[in-house]
This record gives structure tokens, C-alpha cells and sequence, in this order.
């Protein structure tokens, strides 16, 4: 019998090198070949997402990845690619695909985009890395790896506005990266052990002896993971580092840094410490509270800017502290809600990024004011914009809703109400300031200004960078609107919950 | 219900939902406004053909939408779907004609579709979430219709419309959260939500969580209902949307309110302080109405605010139902006939308007022939609207005292004379609305000047108008016909008391033309201005005079604790990223990528070791 595609052992190594190999490769390409270095791009890229489908089968039928390498004694670089890892996994995949296409269609005027794609590349890698990450050893390196991998993608412009947000984000992730690593090397110290495990590797009876020292170890680790997830004090790197081309930004908003962060709070509460011993410390309250106030804090932050990206990146911060607080309340419901909402806030943000990045691209417009009339001029751009703005907001039947649904159902199984009234507040601070933008892109006069105006018998703008927001919006929709397949991110949440994988 | 008719229990909504891809197509939308008028016709269908069967039971599931949506036709759903269809096809297509010039009539009928996809999904929905996708889809594609006009007015209507609407939807999604967890899952109506409730009373012993879960969904569905005081956005939205949208506001839409209300409210858990919430707001709502909307000068507005006044009844129903299990068929047959009576009437009345509006002129000739006839017309809803023995009105007050009269005791003493005195309110509120009406001719007539109109396209907004008011008249002969419509109870008598019933549309019906010849007390209101969304001026006087949080000063010191604490880490980093910098612009990046994972790589591995 032969055996099927998906039992091959090295797809982890596959799908992390689908992106290496090409991020590698395109350093050593002259800046005007640039056919040659999209078909590396693309085909990396579709590899990834074959290789990941193909995980997904192996997975969903029950089979589980390792794969390791011994670097030095008793020390290895592990992956391992279980229903947790792969929902990482693929939408990091998915969503360099399309946002390969965007690239190409964005950058096509830019200078230095050997540089780009090379690091656009590796920071994949290094996302993904940390996704199938199967330790803490592996998972450490691969976060600082990212750190490096997206500063030069920060600084792409090279404007002083752009180097000061480098800084700022170098200063904060480095600064992370260090406490994260006198945390990661302190817990193997203390537990013996840095692997990652359903439920936890921390024995509740040495914490009962040490409270103080794992209390140490968990927030040395909750900031390492809490700066690039931008939780509230620390995340004032990401509305800064949204001076990078949009679809860095894009990405970064949707999948690498920040996912990287919130995954990291994943693995520390339920893979590390568990999250009832996570819980009996107090400290899934404690990320739960700051996880909360943060989501308050940066839409009411969001509420006050002109310039539509610095709105997406305040909402970015607040939008992933639902992931956190999911995961911190003791419910499974809860916690669905949060893994569920690692996907839905990655395809949304990424689809008003995307949007955002091709309206100010074609017609010059970059502040709200400004928006009058861009639904009759991009109808496409702007719905794609509306269905994750609606999303964003948590109206039915788009992602947004569905990880609302859920997280209220825990917060209410969890015996926390209080939570309802964040998600209510937050819901309500969405609206106040999405619908403004959509209000003004429909039922507003045009600009006189714009760069490009009406266009006749063509496309409103490159394809290459309105059908991604068009793919990405309708795939908002569709987890939404069919969330009961088996195969919707919802249908894959449950499945984690339900083997006990968290 | 495993017929032939199953399928159309998706294709209701399906169809109209489809037809907005075509605005997708370059020039497509042509074509999607020939035929979203028309898309209402499969659930009409659904609704005439589903007469005999016993719509409990089984339904069209579609295991992989949303969470798992149900849809289903039962006989309260069955009136509901009868009329809102009835409403949406007329409305569409006097739309189509009223909008034949309107260079936007494209945008107005993708918002149409939406939201009449909302309207006719809602009813057929058979779960709590399905519900509330479908009526939050139409709550928020009705902003489209509101706003259409673009002005300031409509701006100020649907800013006030849409925030009322975020408000009542947050409000409702927290009592469907409530329901939700205590099921751990999705109820579908009937049993399923019944049990929810029974389960929130049980794992609760100081009822304060049952009584939240009502209270949170009473007040977000009567947002959209309209009952006082979440009426705000109600006599703001009706004038400015365009007459097709109104005349659907306030005979469809509003009741999507009150259907939810029935869909999701106990029947079984005792709710007696929301059972008399409901019947202290709906008595009050139904003369606040009357109150605001007599001294209004737009006909549109006058309207609007017997649409409130009406919903007050209805909340009335609503109180037997949560009040008492065995007043739950009475109480069912009371709202399915008054919701229909309603609906088809007031959309009538609407179109009223817009006729009056349209309607040809003679160029320079003082005779106007459709003055009259449109009276005359408007007159017949409006009769049947004030309760008139022998009219749908007459049969649906008659419902909804026979459920006041099994309730009996003290609160039938109270509000059964209070009806009365209400019905005479209405009446002439009736007749204000005549008055306004046909000032509303006159004045588009003198607008007109000597130009006259072609009156092409005319039979679009005429014979709309004259199918509601004639199915209005036959309805009653038509409702007692068909019983399942209302369930299991027994419709009252045509002749059921109705002496009692011609009394005050009598005595309104005299004293407002008494009164309208003599002083024209009710043709002008010089002393008493109530101005159209009446508490809505002294709320916003309010919010606009609350002190004001310093919100440049709250940012900043929030953005003080949140960034230039770390300050000193940034410039900390100077060399290194001096470094960065240097070997980003001078090589191409590769030896810093390799050099940067090999330390990093190394780092680690020594502090791991």
C-alpha cells in the first residue's frame, strides 16, 4: 500500500524552508531581475501552502508531526506540527501568499527590492518557525530571529520617520527578546524541561513550594511574548512601526510579529505553565485585566486618530488582546473564542491593510476626511474594506462575530460577566470609528485631489493589489458565514479544544 | 414541512441576496434594479402556498452556514412572512417607479435587497443566531435607505438611526449571549429556547440573571420596535428616507422588533416584572404617540408617530404572552393580526404621500382630480388604523382585548378604559394625518406651478397603493378564512363588541373635524411646537452641555504610561541600530541576516548550556 502524500516526516522542515530557500536565494539576485525573483517568491509561497495542506490532512486524521535536530548535546531545534501549530501554520501560509501578490503589484515602483523580499521571506520563515516551534529552545530562537528579520522591512523607506520606528521597535522587541530569554533559560533552570506540552510541564507542587520564583519566570516570559503582542504598557512599538510599506504593515498587523506575540502567550499559559496552574497563581486574571484594559485603551486611542492606517494599527492593539483574554479565561468556549480569533483578526486586518495600502497607493487618500466618494471610485477596494470593517465591529455573519460569540459564551461559562462589557465596549468604540470611514467612503462627495482620478475601462486599480483584498475579504466572509465546517478555523478551534491540544 | 415548499424557505431570502452580486458586474446594477422589486415574490409564494400545512417541526437546515442555520415556517411566521412580503413587493415597486429619475436609484435598491433579505430571512429564521444575523443585516443595510437622500436632515436621521441601532444590537447580543451560554450552545426557537430559560432560572436563585437576559433583550429588539422611550430615531428616519423606505419601515421593519420579542421571550418562565414592564410601556407608549405625533406638521412625521403609538399595542400582546402560558395562543393570534393589520395599513398610509407628491397635475387648471381620490383612499387604512368595527383594525383591537379580558383581574380594569380613551387618540391623530396630507398636495401642486406633469409612470406608484388598501379591506373576511394563520386560538367575532369599537373613532372622528372647522385647532399648532424625535433635542442639549473630559490631556497621559517610560531603553539602542542602518545601506542585507541568526542562534545556546 503506498502510503499517502501527508505521511512524510519532513513537511515541518518543508514549510519552513519553502521560505528560506527563496529568502536566501533572492539576496544573491540583482535588484532588475525581477522575474526571476517573483517566480522564487511565488513558488515558495505556493509550496508553503501545499505543504501545509497536506499537514492539515495528516493532522485531521490523526498523525503528528516531529521532526528534530540535535545542534548540540541534549539541545535540539524541534518542530512539531499538531492542530495548535497548524492554525498558525496556515494562516501564516495563506496569507503570504496573497500578500506576495500584493507586494509585487505595491513595491513594483520602489527601490530596494531585492532587500525587501529577501527579509519579507525570512520573516515568513521565522513565523512559521515559531508556529511548529516544539520547545521553548526552538521557539526562542526562531522569535529572535523574526525580530532581526522584520527590522529592515520597518525601515524599508529609509526616511527618518522610518528609522526613528525602527528604532523604537528595535528597542522594544530587543529589549523583549532579552527578558524572554532570561525567562526561557530561568524555566529550564527551575522545571528541567523547556518542551511544550498539552496542559502544561509545570508540576502545581514545586509552584505551591516556589510561588515567587515561577511568578518571576511567568512575567519574565509574559513580557518577552507581551511586547510583541502589544499589550498595554508595552506596545507602543506597533502604532509607530506602521510607517513601513503596506504590506509590511499588512503582515505584520495580521501574521508575523504580533501573532508571534500572542501564540507566545498561547504556548506560555497553556503549553508552559497550564492554564490551571496558570489560573490557581492568578495569573490568568492578571493577563485577562491587562488583556482587557488594553483593548479599551488603545480603541479609545484608535477613536482619536485622522490617519486611517494609525486607526488600523490602535485597532491591530486592541483586536489582539482578545486572543489573550480567550485564552486566559478558564472555559473552553473562551478559549476557542481566542485560538479562533488568532485567524479572524489575521484574514480582517490584513484585508483593511491591504485596502488602506491601495487606496492611499492610487488615489493619494491617507486620512478619514479624505475618504468622500472612494466607494464609487474603487467599489471592490471599498467593499472589501466594509466586510472587514463589519467584521472588526463583530456584526454577523463575518469572522469578527463569530470570535465575539464565543468569547462572551466562556466569559459567561467562565462566571466572569465583567468580560461581556469589555466585549460590548470594545464592539461599540469599533463602530464609533469604522463607520465613520464607510459612512464617508459612500454617502460623501468626491475629492477634487485625488491622484488618480476616474479611471475608464480598466480595473480601479492594479489587480495585483485589489484582488488579495478581495480574496481576503471574501475569505472574512466565508470562515463566517460557513464557521460550522469542519474545516472553518472555528470547525479547527473546536478540534484543538476538543483533543486537549492547548 | 418536508415539501416542495423547503426549498423556498432558503430561496426567500436567497434570491434577493443574490441579486446583489450583480452590482459586482460592471453595469450589472441595471439590471439588479429591474429585479429587486420582484425578489420578494418567492417568499410571497412561500406564504400563500404554506396554508394548510402544520409548519412545526421540521424545516431546511443548513448544517454548514453560520453556526448551523434553521429556517422554518410556523403559523406565527406564516402572517409574518404574508405581509412583510406583501409590503416589500408593493414597496419595491413603487420604488422602482418613484425612483425611475434618481440618478442614486442604483445604490437605493442594492440597500433595498440587503435589507429586505434581512426582513424575510429574520422571519424564517429558526434559531437565535440565524435570527440575529438576518436582523442585524437589515438594521444595518436600512442605514443605505435612510440616508439616501444625502442632506442634512437625512445625515442627522441616520447618525441618530444608526447609533440607536449599535446601541439596541450590543443590548440584544448580550441577552442572546446570556441565552446562548446557559444552553452552551445555539437554541433554536421553540422547546430549545424555552429550555435555555428554564435552565437561566434554575442556575439562578435571585432570578436577577433571568431578569437581566429580559430586560437586555426587551430593550434591544425595542429599539427597533420602537416603543418610548428607544423611539428616538423613528419620527427622525420616517420624513427623510424616501416614501418607498418609510412605508417599509414602519410596516415591515419595526415589527422585525416585535417578532423577536415573541421569538425569544419565555412563554413558559414566569417573567411577571417584565410581563408588567411590558404592559406599563406599552399603555404609555400608545398615548405618548398620540401626544407627540398630534401637533406634527409633516404628514410623513404624523405617521411615524402612530407607528410608535401602534407598537404600544402591540407590546401590550407581548405582556399576555410573557405574562401567562395559557394566555400564550390568545396572545399569539392578538399580535400575528395586529402586526398584519398594522403593517399592510401603515404601509398604505405611506404611500399616501408619496402619491400625493407624484400624483399628475393639470398645468394651469385649479381642478385636482387626485386630491380627492387620494383622501378618499387614505381615508380606508386610516379608519381601519383607529380601530373602525368591520375593518382589519376593528378585528385586531378585538384580538387583543379578548387576551386583555382572560387576564382579567385589576389590570384589565385599568387598561381596558385606557384603550378607549387611546383609540379616540388615534383617531385623531387620524385625521391630523388627513389634514397634513392633503395640505401636503396642496403645496406640492403650488411647488409645481403652472408646469403640470407628465404623470408617466404613475400606474407604478398608484396601483401599489391601491393593492395594499384593497388587500386591507378584504383582509378581514380573508383572516377569519384562514385560521392557521393564528395558531390555535379562535378569532373573535367580526360583530365582537363593536359598539365599544365604533365609539371612539366616532367621537374622534367628530371632534377632529368639529374642531378642525372651528378654530382649525388641529390645522395649526402656533402655540405648541414639538419638534419631530421630541426627547431627542433636550438629550442632545444635555450631552452637548455635560462637562468634557479633557481627551488631549487623557491621551497624553496615557501615552506617558504607556510609552516615554521606556524611553531611555530606545536611546539604550542607539549603537546597535546605528550599526543596522550602516550595514543595511551599504550591502545587500545577506552577511547581516546570516550574521544576525548566527548570534542569535549562538546567544541562546550559550546561556542555554
Amino acid at each position: 500500500m503506498v502510503s499517502p502524500l501527508w505521511a512524510w516526516d519532513g513537511l515541518p522542515l518543508a514549510v519552513v524552508l519553502s521560505s528560506f530557500v527563496p529568502g536566501v536565494l533572492i539576496m544573491f539576485l540583482r535588484e532588475e531581475q525581477t522575474l526571476l525573483r517573483n517566480t522564487l517568491n511565488m513558488t515558495g509561497a505556493l509550496a508553503k501552502v501545499g505543504f501545509v495542506g497536506l499537514m492539515l490532512q495528516g493532522v485531521a486524521a490523526g498523525a503528528s508531526y516531529e521532526w528534530a535536530f540535535e545542534i548540540l548535546p541534549g539541545l535540539e531545534l524541534s518542530l512539531a506540527g499538531d492542530a495548535l501549530a497548524l492554525l498558525f501554520v496556515t494562516l501564516s501560509a495563506v496569507l503570504w501568499l496573497v500578500t506576495t501578490v500584493y507586494a509585487i503589484g505595491y513595491m513594483e515602483a520602489s527601490r530596494n527590492r531585492t532587500r525587501f523580499f529577501a527579509f519579507f521571506s525570512l520573516c515568513v520563515t521565522a513565523t512559521t518557525g515559531i508556529a511548529m516551534a516544539g520547545d521553548l529552545f526552538t521557539f526562542v530562537i526562531f522569535y529572535e530571529a523574526l525580530t532581526w528579520a522584520t527590522y529592515p522591512l520597518v525601515v524599508h523607506s529609509g526616511t527618518p520617520e522610518a528609522i526613528r520606528a525602527g528604532r523604537t521597535y528595535l528597542a522594544y522587541t530587543l529589549g523583549a527578546g532579552a527578558i524572554l530569554v532570561v525567562g526561557a533559560v530561568g524555566f529550564e533552570v527551575t522545571t528541567g524541561t523547556v518542551a511544550f506540552a498539552a496542559g502544561g510541564v509545570v508540576d502545581p507542587m514545586a509552584v505551591e513550594a516556589e510561588p515567587i520564583r515561577y511568578l518571576l519566570l511567568f512575567l519574565c516570559l509574559l513580557v518577552g511574548m507581551g511586547v510583541k503582542s502589544a499589550i498595554f504598557p508595552i506596545h507602543g512599538w506597533l502604532p509607530t512601526a506602521m510607517v513601513a510599506p503596506a504590506p509590511v504593515s499588512a503582515l505584520l498587523h495580521a501574521v508575523a510579529v504580533v501573532k508571534a506575540g500572542a501564540f507566545g502567550v498561547i504556548r506560555l499559559i497553556h503549553s508552559l505553565f497550564g492554564i490551571e496552574v496558570s489560573w490557581e497563581m492568578g495569573l490568568t486574571t492578571l493577563v485577562a485585566v491587562l488583556a482587557s484594559f488594553t483593548i479599551i485603551y488603545a480603541s479609545v486611542r484608535a477613536l482619536a486618530q485622522t490617519d486611517i492606517k494609525r486607526i488600523l494599527a490602535f485597532s491591530t492593539v486592541s483586536q489582539l488582546s482578545y486572543i489573550a483574554l480567550g485564552v486566559a479565561l478558564l472555559d473552553p468556549l473562551a478559549q476557542v473564542g481566542g485560538l479562533v480569533h488568532l485567524v479572524h483578526q489575521g484574514i480582517m486586518k490584513i484585508t483593511l491593510f491591504f485596502c488602506a495600502g491601495v487606496i492611499a497607493q492610487t488615489l493619494g487618500v491617507k486620512t478619514v476626511g479624505a475618504m468622500g466618494g472612494v466607494a464609487r471610485r474603487m467599489p471592490l477596494t471599498m467593499a472589501a474594506f466594509t466586510v472587514a470593517a463589519l467584521g472588526m465591529i463583530g456584526l454577523p455573519p463575518v469572522a469578527g462575530f463569530i470570535s465575539k460569540w464565543y468569547l462572551g459564551l466562556g466569559a459567561l461559562g467562565a462566571g466572569a460577566p465583567w468580560v461581556i462589557l469589555v466585549l460590548l465596549a470594545s464592539s461599540l468604540l469599533n463602530a464609533a470609528y469604522f463607520l465613520p470611514i464607510l459612512r464617508t467612503a459612500y454617502f460623501d462627495e468626491p475629492s477634487e485631489s485625488w491622484s488618480d482620478p476616474w479611471p475608464h475601462h480598466r480595473l480601479e486599480a492594479d489587480w495585483r493589489m485589489v484582488l488579495p483584498a478581495v480574496i481576503t475579504a471574501a475569505l472574512s466572509l466565508a470562515v463566517g458565514v460557513f464557521a460550522a465546517s469542519d474545516w472553518s478555523p472555528l470547525g479547527w478551534a473546536l478540534l484543538i479544544v476538543e483533543r486537549g491540544g492547548l | 414541512m418536508e415539501s416542495i415548499l423547503t426549498p423556498l424557505l432558503g430561496l426567500a431570502w436567497g434570491i434577493p441576496l443574490a441579486l446583489c452580486l450583480l452590482w459586482a458586474l460592471p453595469s450589472g446594477h441595471r439590471l439588479g434594479e429591474r429585479l429587486v422589486p420582484w425578489s420578494a415574490l418567492p417568499a410571497l409564494l412561500l406564504a400563500l402556498l404554506s396554508g394548510g400545512i402544520d409548519g412545526s417541526g421540521t424545516g431546511l437546515t443548513l448544517p454548514l452556514l453560520f453556526t448551523g442555520a434553521e429556517f422554518s415556517l410556523d403559523p406565527l411566521g406564516r402572517a409574518f412572512l404574508l405581509f412583510t412580503a406583501l409590503l416589500w413587493l408593493a414597496g419595491g415597486w413603487f420604488a422602482a417607479a418613484y425612483h425611475r429619475k434618481d440618478p442614486r436609484s442604483g445604490a437605493f435598491f442594492l440597500f433595498f435587497a440587503l435589507t429586505m433579505t434581512g426582513n424575510l430571512g429574520l422571519v424564517l429564521a429558526a434559531d437565535l443566531l440565524t435570527f440575529y444575523l438576518f436582523f442585524a443585516l437589515m438594521t444595518f443595510a436600512a442605514y443605505g435607505l435612510v440616508a439616501h437622500a444625502r442632506d442634512r436632515p437625512a445625515r442627522r436621521a441616520g447618525r441618530i438611526y444608526i447609533v440607536m441601532a449599535v446601541l439596541g444590537e450590543l443590548a440584544l447580543l448580550s441577552g442572546l449571549l446570556s441565552l446562548g451560554a446557559a444552553l452552551g450552545g445555539v437554541p433554536t426557537f421553540g422547546a430549545e429556547i424555552e429550555g435555555s430559560w428554564r435552565l437561566l432560572e434554575g442556575g439562578d436563585a435571585s432570578g436577577l440573571s433571568l431578569l437581566a437576559t429580559g430586560v437586555l433583550l426587551a430593550i434591544g429588539l425595542g429599539v427597533k420596535a420602537g416603543i418610548v422611550p428607544l423611539h428616538l430615531w423613528l419620527p427622525l428616519a420616517h420624513p427623510v428616507a424616501p416614501t418607498a423606505a418609510s412605508a417599509l419601515l414602519s410596516g415591515a421593519m419595526i415589527k422585525a422588533g416585535l417578532l423577536g420579542w415573541v421569538r425569544v421571550l419565555p412563554e413558559e418562565t414566569a417573567l411577571p416584572v417584565l410581563a408588567m414592564g411590558f404592559l406599563g410601556v406599552g399603555v404609555f407608549t400608545a398615548f405618548y404617540g398620540v401626544l407627540m405625533g398630534v401637533p406634527q406638521d409633516d404628514p410623513k412625521t404624523v405617521l411615524a408617530y402612530s407607528s410608535v403609538s401602534q407598537m404600544g399595542y402591540m407590546a401590550i400582546g407581548v405582556a399576555l404572552l410573557v405574562h401567562d402560558p395559557a394566555l400564550a395562543p390568545l396572545a399569539l393570534a392578538a399580535i400575528a393580526l395586529y402586526a398584519m393589520h398594522h403593517g399592510l395599513a401603515k404601509g398604505a398610509l405611506f404611500l399616501s404621500v408619496g402619491l400625493a407628491d407624484r400624483a399628475p397635475r393639470a398645468a394651469g387648471s385649479p381642478d385636482d382630480p387626485w386630491r380627492r381620490r387620494i383622501l378618499v383612499g387614505a381615508a380606508l387604512p386610516a379608519l381601519a388604523l383607529a380601530g373602525l368595527p368591520l375593518t382589519s383594525g376593528g378585528l385586531a383591537k378585538n384580538a387583543l382585548k379578548d387576551g386583555l379580558g382572560e387576564l382579567g383581574g385589576v389590570h384589565y380594569a385599568v387598561v381596558d378604559p385606557l384603550l378607549l380613551v387611546a383609540a379616540f387618540g388615534t383617531t385623531l391623530l387620524m385625521v391630523r394625518f388627513l389634514v397634513t396630507l392633503e395640505r401636503r398636495r396642496r403645496d406640492s401642486l403650488a411647488d409645481a406651478g403652472a408646469e403640470g406633469s407628465e404623470g408617466a409612470g404613475f400606474g407604478g406608484l398608484l396601483f401599489p397603493w391601491a393593492g395594499l388598501i384593497g388587500i386591507g379591506l378584504v383582509g378581514v373576511a380573508w383572516m377569519g378564512i384562514y385560521t392557521p394563520i393564528t395558531g390555535d386560538a379562535a378569532l373573535p367575532g367580526l360583530f365582537d363588541g363593536w359598539l365599544a369599537g365604533l365609539a371612539p373613532v366616532l367621537l374622534g372622528g367628530l371632534a377632529g373635524f368639529a374642531v378642525l372647522r372651528r378654530g382649525e385647532w388641529l390645522g395649526s399648532f402656533r402655540s405648541v411646537r414639538i419638534p419631530a424625535g421630541d426627547l431627542l433635542r433636550p438629550i442632545e442639549w444635555g450631552i452637548q452641555r455635560l462637562p468634557r473630559p479633557d481627551q488631549e490631556a487623557i491621551v497624553e497621559r496615557l501615552e506617558a504610561l504607556g510609552g516615554r517610560g521606556t524611553g531611555w531603553v530606545v536611546r539604550a539602542f542607539d549603537p546597535v541600530i546605528a550599526l543596522a542602518d550602516r550595514d543595511l545601506k551599504s550591502i545587500r542585507g545577506a552577511p547581516l541576516a546570516v550574521l544576525v541568526f548566527g548570534l542569535a542562534l549562538a546567544l541562546v545556546v550559550l546561556l542555554l548550556r
